[in-house]
């Protein structure tokens, strides 16, 4: 009887894992230039500045409310290449997969990340897995490379962020933090609220024509919060949040606050974060809202001469400066 | 040569002497006091202030010298408090008279920084003078009284160094500044009408100057607005007391739903209490506290027949009521004829506004009407809040006319050190040279604007008193924006344990070298286990603090939340107990899962949250709409029991760890509390009696197997009148002695004192030990 489960020997560079890389990983994601014999994978030249990006996913659990960690590797990495005004084209999969994992779910997760690299318009050229040990590597780890070409004149990045500037983002925030730790806890509520996981590449490309934009970053881990952070860090100023402009779902909003989570801090897996000179701010806005991902885009906030603290402006009229993200937040409260 | 044969011989001799004055002698008077006891004795020399001390030379016939020499202390003025540093015989002075030499500025003196003081008697009763020209001016000043910490920018204390630098003395008001006989003689917010500062209106309405705007304030008040009045420390937001709606619009106004309100009632009668007598119940030392020179916000309860609104303090019969003590305010209630709700006029939590245009712009959603005037305040100050608990007044909040609050600490501090505090109700310390300082109430360091007067107290308070600290000592909790200031100043960083500081600040008040067995009772700060501590007794003393008891632990879900919602508490207490909590409105199931697999469920031992725990299973409040609200309704509750002596004491078993480690186990608490058979007062007495004897019962297991001198109470739930003075009366019975914090705030306001003091121990303790 046939083992459906992944063994050593799938990692052994012997016939297991030839077959396994056929059967499950090159037969979802086949395309003219992945090659699975050769060595290298040769690349058309490419028109513009080549972009590269890389990134490690090791969320859990592998499937969620809205995605897999197949989905995610693409989207992720994508998006990294889509907030840097850059199309993305090809991407490389490094695999690590645990001993004993369940191959029906190692088809569905390569299956989603195949469906995600055609819906992007990017193809997957080179590859590889190892299998580790039982007890290592939490069921399976994907590690991406994305390569795209950006127009050469165009210029972004967080030297160029001004005071006065307006901040905007595409959508409501936190959904796929609150999405996948309710998914992780087995809470019972999974289902109801799905992960934002997604290209965002509409998004930016929206906004990249216009000369007035001058940041884009996509809000994953830390969330929004921690994405102000990195623009204060890098500028010296102050960015300033309208929390009640802020978008994010009432089902987000009131596990948050049963749980005790701050959204603001929750991961996004297909959102974008803009900061955009104030005259195009609008102009910005109504390019998002014309997406169908875009649809509760909402300008949050800005940049100001100040102290580089993220602050907070409440719906009561108070201001609260909300800190640098910490691994495990105690409360201060005496 | 013996000193009979000198007096025999050279019996009426001339000859000089020299005086270092220290302790606080700027600012309050005391060169024209010598100048004119000088007088007095036809002495001939000089006075000069150095930087906070004063010089005197002074040369005459010895007996009058002698004489001199005593009474420059025991005739000081009234807000003078000199302290004789050194007398020396210096070769005689050939000279004409007696005069006052400009201030010298070397920086090596012991700097006092006045407080700010209330209006005097002798200008009092020149501002109620028609004809006199400061008739009603709302400035007026003398050595005696007025602005002093909120209108220093530099040392030594002279005009030039205050914010009264941008008004040019009259000719009148330059001559009493000049005249040594005079009463204004430097003292240096003196002012007039002529070229003072005045007063200002902004309404709706447009502008109106001078002395109008007071007339137009009190016609806003009567018509039931809320008027933003400027006054030492800052603004208050007022409005007539007596009217509900008034009080309703300032709550909503200022999303204030709850919280007490403090009062400010119309001097009145002889002795300024007439009208305070007819509300709220008051004894000779609330007597005392109202009229003290530092006119603190006393809490005082609530007459049974008073006609005040509920609404000043809803669920509370405790009212917080101060005195006039600006001419300012003095004029504005005496005209008004009743009292008015004064609260601080800032956005909740930050520090009270200070400058026009700020207050106008924060405070547009409370109200549109601002009493202004042109005088700057160098930095804020909120009033200062006293209770009297077991006997004695304690300071709930160090503020104006209070601090900053100064300690003699001998042998500490060989090295300069700054404390930053905590992250609620912030304040800081400093300590150099045997002496520490610590700051008034800064606010919690949520906020932009409390960060931004943070720094600044920090760097004034260093400049003023001239103390550089080389090393900053810090909660242990990284997360306390105090704390993550610390770590980015680049110097060495002594984080204390939050508690540690607690026990540290009482021992400093009473007795450092005493044995302390120290109750820290608060909401929650980083225990040295990583848990939140906040039921734990310290056995020790600065430096040496060893845990052992505490409150059974149990996890609290949500976070910070769990501060602001009781409720959960009450869930968490209940599932602890295995016992399903009674409906509260609230759907629980995904809460119970989080805190049964411990996401965001962190493990405490806090006492201020078995109290917020206590009153919401008791039905008293889910929200806390602020701080410390579960437990004063609790006690508030408890209160209402008129059968304290029939009330059933619960005993909360203690378990001893293997380390020695006691454990107060709250949960035979629960059953009773949730006993509807029973009054809510009477199940809240039981609860504030079981803790209290739980305390004594600790107290005497522990001395047991290891004795320690005195007991110690601290920490912010002995903010609780109820639970201190029922713990204070048991250990007593029981044979201890037992303490409780005085001139620093059991709350987050005193720990900045405490984590000066253990970590100077604890440096002293390295020093010893390598
Ligand atoms: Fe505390
Ligand atoms: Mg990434
Ligand atoms: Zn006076
Ligand atoms: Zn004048």
């Amino acid at each position: 009887m046939e083992d459906r489960h992944v063994s050593l020997a799938h990692g052994n560079g012997g016939s297991y894992m030839r077959e396994l890389i056929e059967t499950v990983f090159a037969r979802h994601l086949s395309n003219p230039l992945l090659d699975v014999q050769a060595d290298a994978a040769a690349l058309p030249p490419m028109d513009g500045v080549i972009m590269i990006t890389t990134d490690g996913f090791t969320v859990q659990p592998l499937e969620f409310p809205g995605g897999t960690i197949g989905s995610l590797a693409v989207h992720g990495t994508v998006n990294d290449l889509a907030v840097s005004g850059a199309r993305p084209c090809y991407l490389t999969l490094n695999a690590f997969i645990e001993e004993g994992f369940d191959m029906a779910q190692l088809e569905r997760i390569v299956a989603s990340l195949a469906s995600a690299a055609r819906e992007t318009n990017v193809a997957v050229v080179a590859g590889d897995t190892k299998v580790l040990p039982r007890g290592q590597g939490g069921g399976l780890y994907l590690a991406a490379t994305g390569v795209g070409v950006r127009p050469p004149n165009l210029e972004l990045g967080l030297d160029r962020v001004k005071p006065g500037d307006l901040i905007l983002v595409s959508g409501p925030v936190g959904d796929h933090g609150v999405a996948v730790m309710l998914a992780r806890e087995q809470f019972g509520l999974s289902g109801e609220l799905l992960s934002d996981a997604a290209s965002v590449l509409p998004l930016t490309q929206a906004l990249v024509p216009l000369p007035g934009l001058h940041f884009m970053r996509d809000p994953t881990r830390g969330g929004l919060a921690t994405v102000l952070h990195e623009i204060c860090r890098a500028t010296g100023l102050e960015t300033r949040l309208n929390q009640a402009a802020v978008p994010v779902r009432d089902q987000v909003a009131s596990v948050c606050e049963m749980l005790g989570y701050d959204p603001f801090y929750l991961a996004c897996e297909g959102r974008v974060v803009a900061v955009v000179e104030s005259p195009q701010a609008s102009e910005a806005l109504a390019r998002l809202q014309a997406l169908p991902q875009g649809c509760q885009a909402a300008i949050i906030g800005s940049v100001n001469h100040g102290r580089p603290h993220v602050v907070l402006e409440t719906e009561l009229g108070g201001e609260r400066i909300l800190d640098e993200l910490e691994d495990d937040p105690l409360p201060r409260i005496c | 040569m013996n000193m009979k044969e000198e007096q025999i011989t050279r019996p009426c001799k001339p000859e000089a002497r020299r005086w270092l004055i220290g302790g606080r002698v700027q600012g309050v008077g005391f060169r024209p006091f010598v100048y004119r006891l000088a007088q007095r004795f036809r002495l001939t020399g000089h006075v000069q202030n150095t930087s906070g001390q004063v010089v005197i030379e002074a040369a005459g016939k010895k007996k009058l010298l002698d004489v001199f020499g005593v009474a420059l202390l025991a005739e000081a003025p009234p807000l003078a408090q000199p302290e004789m540093v050194h007398v020396e015989k210096i070769p005689y002075l050939e000279r004409d008279g007696f005069e006052i030499l400009q201030s010298s500025d070397n920086s090596s003196g012991r700097i006092h920084i006045p407080p700010d003081y209330f209006l005097c008697d002798d200008c009092k009763r020149e501002m109620q003078t028609p004809g006199d020209r400061r008739y009603r001016y709302p400035f007026i000043n003398c050595t005696q009284c007025g602005p002093r910490y909120t209108l220093i920018t530099k040392l030594p204390y002279d005009r030039p160094n205050t914010v009264m630098t941008s008004f040019e003395l009259c000719s009148q008001c330059l001559r009493e500044y000049e005249d040594p006989g005079d009463r204004r003689f430097h003292a240096e917010p003196v002012a007039c009408p002529t070229c003072g500062p005045q007063l200002c209106l902004s309404a709706p309405e447009g502008r109106i100057n001078g002395p109008a705007a007071l007339t137009a304030s009190v016609t806003a008040l009567r018509r039931g607005e809320i008027v933003a009045v400027k006054g030492i420390g800052g603004y208050h937001l007022m409005c007539d007391a007596r009217n509900e709606t008034a009080i309703g619009q300032l709550r909503t106004n200022k999303h204030r739903p709850h919280k007490p309100l403090a009062l400010m009632f119309p001097w009145c009668g002889d002795d300024g209490l007439a009208q305070v007598r007819d509300e709220l119940e008051i004894d000779a030392q609330g007597q005392a506290l109202l009229r003290a020179p530092a006119r603190p916000i006393v809490l005082l309860r609530r007459r049974r027949d008073s006609m005040l609104p509920r609404s000043i303090t809803p669920g509370i019969r405790e009212i917080g009521v101060m005195l006039p003590y600006s001419p300012l305010h003095h004029l504005l209630l005496h005209e008004l004829d009743k009292p008015v709700v004064a609260t601080s006029g800032n956005v909740s939590g930050e520090p009270v506004l200070t400058a026009n245009a700020e207050a106008e712009t924060r405070l547009a959603r409370v109200t549109r009407v601002f009493l202004h005037h042109n005088r700057p305040i160098a930095r804020p100050a909120d009033d200062p809040v006293v209770r009297v608990i077991a006997g004695k007044p304690r300071l709930v909040r160090v503020g104006r006319g209070v601090g900053p609050v100064e300690f003699d600490l001998p042998g500490l501090f060989v090295q300069p050190l700054l404390a930053v505090g905590g992250h609620m109700k912030n304040s800081i310390a400093l300590g150099w040279n045997g002496r520490a300082i610590l700051s008034p109430h800064i606010g919690d360091l949520d906020a932009p604007r409390s960060m931004a007067v943070f720094e600044q107290v920090i760097s004034d308070l260093q400049r003023l008193y001239g103390a550089f600290p080389q090393a900053i000592v810090c909660d242990a909790h990284k997360g306390y924006a105090s704390s993550r200031w610390a770590d980015r100043q680049g110097l060495p960083l002594i984080p204390v344990w939050h508690h540690h500081a607690h026990a540290s600040a009482l021992a400093a008040e009473h007795s450092r070298e005493l044995t302390w067995l120290t109750f820290t009772w608060d909401g929650v700060g980083l225990g040295e286990d990583n848990t939140l501590w906040g039921g734990e007794a310290l056995l020790g003393r600065p430096g040496v603090w060893r845990r052992v008891a505490r409150l059974c632990p149990f996890r609290l879900p949500g976070g910070e939340r769990a501060g602001r919602e009781p409720w959960r508490s009450a869930a968490a207490l209940c599932w602890e107990s295995g016992i399903e909590p009674p409906a509260m409105g609230i759907r629980l199931e995904l809460l119970k899962k989080a805190w049964k697999k411990g996401l965001n469920s962190r493990v405490t031992t806090a006492g201020g949250r078995l109290f917020d725990g206590a009153a919401s299973l008791l039905g008293l409040l889910r929200h806390a709409s602020y701080e410390g609200q579960a437990g004063m309704y609790l006690e508030n509750i408890a209160d209402a029991c008129d059968s304290e002596s029939e009330v059933d004491v619960i005993d909360l078993p203690l378990f001893q760890s293997a380390t020695g480690l006691l454990t107060a186990d709250w949960k035979p608490l629960l059953p009773a509390l949730l006993n509807e058979a029973i009054p809510v007062a009477r199940r809240a007495m039981q609860f504030h009696l079981s803790l209290a004897n739980s305390i004594m019962v600790q107290a005497q297991r522990i001395h047991a197997s290891t004795p320690f001198d005195r007991v110690g109470l601290t920490g912010g739930v002995f903010q609780n009148k109820l639970l201190a003075e029922l713990a204070v009366s048991q250990l007593t019975a029981a044979g201890f002695e037992a303490y409780l914090p005085e001139r620093t705030p059991c709350n987050d306001g005193g720990i900045a004192l405490g984590q000066l003091v253990e970590a100077a121990a604890g440096l002293e303790a390295g020093a010893h030990g390598g």
